[in-house]
Parts: structure tokens; sequence; C-alpha cells
């Protein structure tokens, strides 16, 4: 009897334990196209790193010969200084914009639906849209010049992306423009998470708004932000649509960004091995901001 | 992944839709007998002329072909950036797009040089009444014959005739006359030259230093620099800039901010005076306005050198890999006729000129004068591009808009654009 149960019990425990081969395509399958499509060009993305290659030609192997020429090449440190820039500016204001507009906006009043449409409407619209409405603004006959000339500001009048002072921030505008709508839907649903309980007992202690937003919204969101990082230093490091858009990295490389500098040196210049060089810096260094960011965030919820 | 999905699905429908053209092209040409050797299915033309008119033109070229009952082809038209930094993908695929619309000169040979070009020396043995000069800008320097030129056109600075009417001027004959002139429109609050070298076509600024330096240094130089064999930061070049500064003051302060188009827009409603540019302008201009355009040659500046215009030439070639040798060749031969060539011309605004000799070009009395000023060139340019490389624009871009924006740093420009170019030369 025992010897019957137990001989019944045994096939249907390791039938527990034996992955059904459903399970295995679909965990196998997807991990084979990912493989395909993402893994295998990032490989060769790296191979051609270490090449020179004209698109054309066999590529030929040179070693870290396009690493050593980027530490020489002014135009890759200008672009390394505006996507830093770029990284600060977009980065920041958007987190703070996005931040705000949802505390703003997170209560249900009348009206507050339209609002949040508004803002997100930028998000649904192309990048590409996004910079040729914004490239009629800033020509200069322009609505801002005629709107700097009305209000009688006539001498602040520019051809904003022609003149290499004002062209980067002339395009990280519009890119701030969308992602703030962006961030903002983030935020929201962050907000929508914490326990109203925690704000009730904070006011019955007599806790001001702003005790209640450092100690009760800002610790709350932390799941949050690190997916905002996470999503800004990504959008920033690939920025590229705008910029490429409104000014090609022009006028004379003052609005390159890594991406652009990317894009024109395989493209255009046909240095497709320099191009991919650019490209494993730019990957190097999203990947490297995020995980930091990441082992320090676990590290605290550890600890 | 929606967007996958779709371009995945239209990748399929798009194989489907070949493969019922190959099915089509095998019905409607089983009645006309076949060489063997030639593989069923149309000849495929990949065209960058995207824009409406021209767009239109090539659709009604590839239909007259069609009609004849011979080969047939298929028009695949790209967008002009996509076509450019696709093309060497296309070429060096294993079932590349037969023709390709492309332009004449160094920035075919690149290609021709690495063997992906198809040696049409037969198809040029029945175009005895082309020039020497369109045979030799075709051929790959090595005795094939590798581009077929269908249309090309020029560059002039050109004014509206009722402006200057209205504003007391002629058109210079001399350098010193053209400063005058520039002077004189200034003083009377219009900008005197228009450029256009803003937005996204920086490359409108190498016509100035293409003219002048064909002006100052000659074609032969011109091209060498261009290839390589002599150095940016050369005094010769210098020399260019040193003329440039002289009636830099005169240009549009807009000049660098704006698009051509919109620096043609503002020459036709009178804010500038002039404007060193294509026929290609004209494309967009209004109807009524046509009429009333007129050029004048860009001024000689030193009369030792042989003048040379800029003439860039488009056409066709065909990929070494084609797999309708026969079928491509039919289409280049058709594509070198008078009649092809009119169909274009009609369809198109009509200020190109035809390669072939015996065809009719637009008639206007515009068109008459710049074929007159070509036809009396001592020597042919193409275009900064087509001379050197698409590569090698984005460095005259930089070095240009500088200049224009800061024309005191000269030295350090001309510097790094030798800089820039070696990289690109050694590329």
């Amino acid at each position: 009897m025992t010897t019957l149960t137990a001989a019944r019990r045994r096939p249907r425990r390791s039938a527990e334990h034996r992955v059904s081969p459903l399970l295995l395509a679909l965990v196998l399958v997807p991990l084979a196209v990912e493989a395909f499509w993402v893994f295998w060009p990032a490989l060769q993305g790296f191979y051609l790193s270490l090449t020179k290659w004209d698109g054309i030609s066999p590529p030929e192997q040179i070693g870290l010969g396009n690493y050593r020429e980027m530490l020489g090449d002014g135009t890759f440190h200008l672009a390394l200084r505006n996507t830093a820039i770029w990284l600060v500016l977009f980065g920041g204001l958007s987190a703070v914009g996005g931040l705000g507009a949802a505390l703003l906006l997170q209560r249900e009043r009348r009206g507050v639906g339209f609002y949040r449409a508004a803002l997100f409407l930028p998000v649904v619209f192309s990048l590409v849209a996004t910079s040729l409405i914004w490239q009629g603004m800033y020509q200069p006959s322009g609505m801002i010049n005629k709107f700097l000339g009305a209000v009688g500001l006539a001498g602040w009048q520019h051809a904003w992306l022609a003149d290499p002072s004002t062209a980067l921030y002339a395009v990280i505008v519009p890119a701030l423009w969308r992602q703030i709508g962006y961030v903002m839907v983030l935020y929201l649903a962050g907000l929508k998470g914490i326990d109203p309980a925690l704000y009730e007992a904070a006011r019955v202690d007599g806790a001001s708004w702003w005790q209640q937003f450092t100690r009760i919204t800002l610790p709350q969101l932390k799941s949050v932000n690190s997916v905002v990082l996470s999503v800004i230093v990504i959008d920033s490091l690939r920025s590229f649509d705008v910029a490429w858009a409104l000014t090609r990295g022009g006028p004379y490389h003052s609005s390159e960004l890594l991406s652009t500098y990317m894009y024109s040196t395989a493209f255009q210049s046909l240095r497709l091995g320099y191009g991919a060089a650019l490209a494993v810096a730019i990957f190097v260094l999203a990947f490297g901001v995020i995980v930091t960011y990441l082992v320090r965030a676990f590290r605290e919820s550890d600890a | 992944m929606g967007n996958e999905d779709l371009t995945r699905r239209s990748f399929l429908a798009g194989l489907g839709a070949v493969g019922a053209a190959a099915a089509l092209g095998g019905c409607a040409t089983s009645a006309t007998p076949k060489s063997a050797d030639q593989k069923s299915g149309a000849v495929t033309i990949q065209s960058n002329l995207s824009s409406p008119q021209a767009k239109t033109a090539m659709e009604a070229l590839t239909a007259a072909f069609n009609k004849r009952g011979g080969a047939q082809s298929s028009l695949n038209t790209v967008a002009a950036e996509t076509f450019r930094t696709q093309l060497p993908t296309y070429l060096t695929s294993a079932t590349p797009p037969d023709i390709y619309t492309w332009y004449a000169g160094s920035v075919a040979l690149t290609y021709a040089d690495k063997g992906l070009l198809l040696d049409v020396s037969d198809v040029w043995q029945g175009m005895g009444g082309y020039s020497d000069a369109l045979r030799k800008l075709s051929g790959d320097g090595k005795g094939k014959q590798i581009f077929l030129p269908t249309n090309y056109y020029w560059w002039g600075v050109f004014y509206r005739k009722s402006n200057f009417a209205k504003w007391g001027v002629r058109p210079p004959t001399s350098w010193a006359e053209f400063v005058t002139l520039a002077q004189t429109l200034k003083g009377k609050g219009v900008a005197p030259i228009g450029l256009g070298a803003g937005g996204n076509t920086p490359w409108v600024a190498s016509a100035w230093f293409d003219y002048l330096n064909i002006r100052i240094n000659g074609a032969q130089y011109h091209r060498d620099l261009l290839a390589g064999h002599k150095r940016f930061d050369d005094p010769q070049v210098h020399k260019v800039f040193e003329q440039w500064k002289t009636v830099l003051p005169y240009f549009d302060p807009q000049g660098t901010a704006i698009p051509f188009q919109d620096a043609t827009t503002s020459l036709l409603q009178g804010r500038t005076g002039m404007m060193l540019i294509g026929t290609f302008f004209a494309d967009a201009a209004p109807k009524d306005v046509l009429d009333d355009i007129d050029f004048f040659q860009f001024p000689v500046i030193d009369p030792a050198v042989p003048v040379a215009e800029e003439a860039p030439t488009d056409g066709f070639f065909a990929s070494a890999r084609s797999s309708h040798v026969a079928g491509a060749k039919e289409f280049l031969t058709y594509m070198a006729t008078p009649e092809a060539q009119e169909i274009y011309i009609k369809s198109s605004s009509g200020t190109v000129l035809p390669a072939n000799p015996a065809a009719k070009d637009a008639g206007t009395p515009l068109v008459a004068k710049g074929k007159e000023m070509l036809s009396k060139a001592a020597d042919l340019t193409q275009f900064f591009n087509r001379d050197s490389s698409d590569a090698l624009q984005p460095t005259a871009d930089t070095a240009l808009i500088k200049f224009l924006q800061q024309p005191n740093q000269v030295d350090s420009i001309l510097t790094d654009w030798q800089k820039a170019a070696e990289k690109v030369w050694s590329a």
C-alpha cells in the first residue's frame, strides 16, 4: 500500500519539476530572437569598433586605434561636454518639472484631466514633427523673435539655431517640452501608490507641507526615482532626432552630441569603425551611470 | 513592437508585390522573344528623386519604358538622405537593385574603384552624339564607362529682372562691378547677397568656395585640392578666403540662419538682391515669377585663369551584381535617347539641360542663356561633394559656416579643415 502510494506520488512530483515544453519555448524563443536582433548586432558593434571600415571594403583590424583617436579628438571632447550639459539640464529639469507637474496635477479637481492631457500631448507627437514645429518658431522671422519684438525686447532677437552660443540650448528646449510630460506620468503613477493614511497621520501630528513632502512623498517615490533616472539617462544619451532635425550638430559642432557625432561619423564620413567606437562609448556611459545608481539603490534598500 | 510588426508585414506584402510584378512581367513579355541569359522579373530602379515633380517625372519615364514592350522596370523611390546612407549597402548586397539615380564625377568613381559598378561601355557605343566632356566624365579613368548622364544644370548669380530695374542697377561683367553693385544695393537698404546656408542646407555655402577657388586657382587646382593632392591650409586656399572677405559685409546677415528655400523666397520678395544658386531652386518658385528670373555668370576675378563653370551632371549607374544585366542596359540605352530625356524635362520644372545634344531643352531664354554659358566654359566642375565625396562635404560645411560667422579665425579654420579632411581621405 505504502509502496503503491509512493510509486504513485513519485511521477507526479517529477512532473512538477520538469519544465513544460511550452514554458521552455516561451523563454527560449524570445531569447533567440533577442540574441539575433539585439545581442548579435551589439557584439558586432564591439567588433567593428576595433576596425577601420568604410562600409564597402572588408573591415581592417586596427586594435584600439579608434579609442586612441577618441582621446585626442577635439570634436569628441566637445560632444562629450555637450552631452554632459544635456544630461544635467535635460535630465535635471525634466525630473524637477515632471515631479512639479505631477504634484500640481495629482489631486482630482475639475479640469485637471485637461491639463494632464495637455502636458502629455507632446509625448504623443513624433519627435521629428516636434522639431519641425520648433524649427519654425526659432526662424529669424519666426514666432519667438516676433514675440520678443512685440514686447519690446527686439534686442534679444536672435538666430537661435544658427548662433553657436545658443544652438545647444535651443535644441534642449523642445526635448524638455516633451520629456516633462513623460516624467510627469511616471510620477503621477508613483504618487497614486502612496498610502493616504501616511499623510493623514502626518497632518494629525501637525507636519507642514514641506515636511510631508520631504519625509513622506520623496522616500515613498524611491522606486519611481530609479525608473525615472534610468529613463532620463538613457533618453539623454540617445537623444538624436531633435538635435539632428534642428541643427545636425551644427553650426560647426556647437550643438554636437555624442549621438549626432556618432551618426555623422558613421554615415556621413563613412568611418564606420570610429562610429562604432563612439557607439560603444555611449553604451558604456549609459550602462555605467545606471548600474552605479542601481547598485547604490539596492544596497540602501538592503541595509 | 507594433511598428516592427507593421514593417515586417509590409515587407512581406512588398515581397508579394515583387513576386506578383515578376509574374505579371513574365506575362507581359511572354509574347516577345527574350534572350535566354536574362532572368525573368523587372529591372529595379532605385531613385532618390523624391521631390513631387521629379518623382512624377521618373514615374512617367518608367511608364514610357515599360510601354515599349521590351524589358520591364519597376521604380522604387527613396528619400534622398536614406538613399545616400544606404547606397553602399545596396551595392554590396547579394541581390542589389539594378539601376540607381546618382551623380557623375568622383562621387561615383568611389564605387567604380571598388568594382561595384556595371561596365556600360557597350551602351555608350550607340551614344556618338554625346560630348567628349560627358564621355570622359562618365568613365572610370581606366577605359570603362560606368555612368550614364541624362541631364545637367548650371549655377549662376540669380536675380529678378523687375527688381534690378526698380533699383536702377545692371548685372555686373567683372568682379569690380560686382562689388560696386553690392555697395549700391546695400545703400538702398537691400541685403545684397542672399545665401541660405542655414537649416539643413549648409552645403549651399560650398558654391561660393567652389566658384572663388576655380576663378582664383583654376578648376584643376580645385579638383586636386578636393582629391587630397593639395592642402586646405595652402596659401592659395587662403587667397580664396581673402577674396571672400572683401564681399562678406554684403552677405545677408540671415545667410547662415535660413535654408536655401527660404533664401530664394527672400530673393523673390526683394529682401535680398541676388543669390549664387543652382537652377533647381526654380522647382519651388511660383510659375508666374519664373519669367522674371535672370542670372549672370559668377564674375571673373583673374582673367589669366581659364573660365570654368559648375555643371552638376545627373544620371544613372548600374550595379555590377545586377541579375538583369541585359534589361538594365536596355533601360540605360533608353535613358540616353532624346525621347526619354525630353519626357523627363517636360515632366519636371524644365530648368535642366538634356545630356543628349539631340534632345530639346525647355527652350526658354533662361535655359538658352545657361546652355550658352556652359558651352563657352573652358572646363566644367560638378560641385564640392560631387568632385570629392559626400564624406568630405560635412568638413566643408563646418569650415565655411564658421568662416561666415567668424571670418577673422580663418587660419585656425583652415588648419581644422585640413585635419578633418585627412581623416576622411584616409578612411
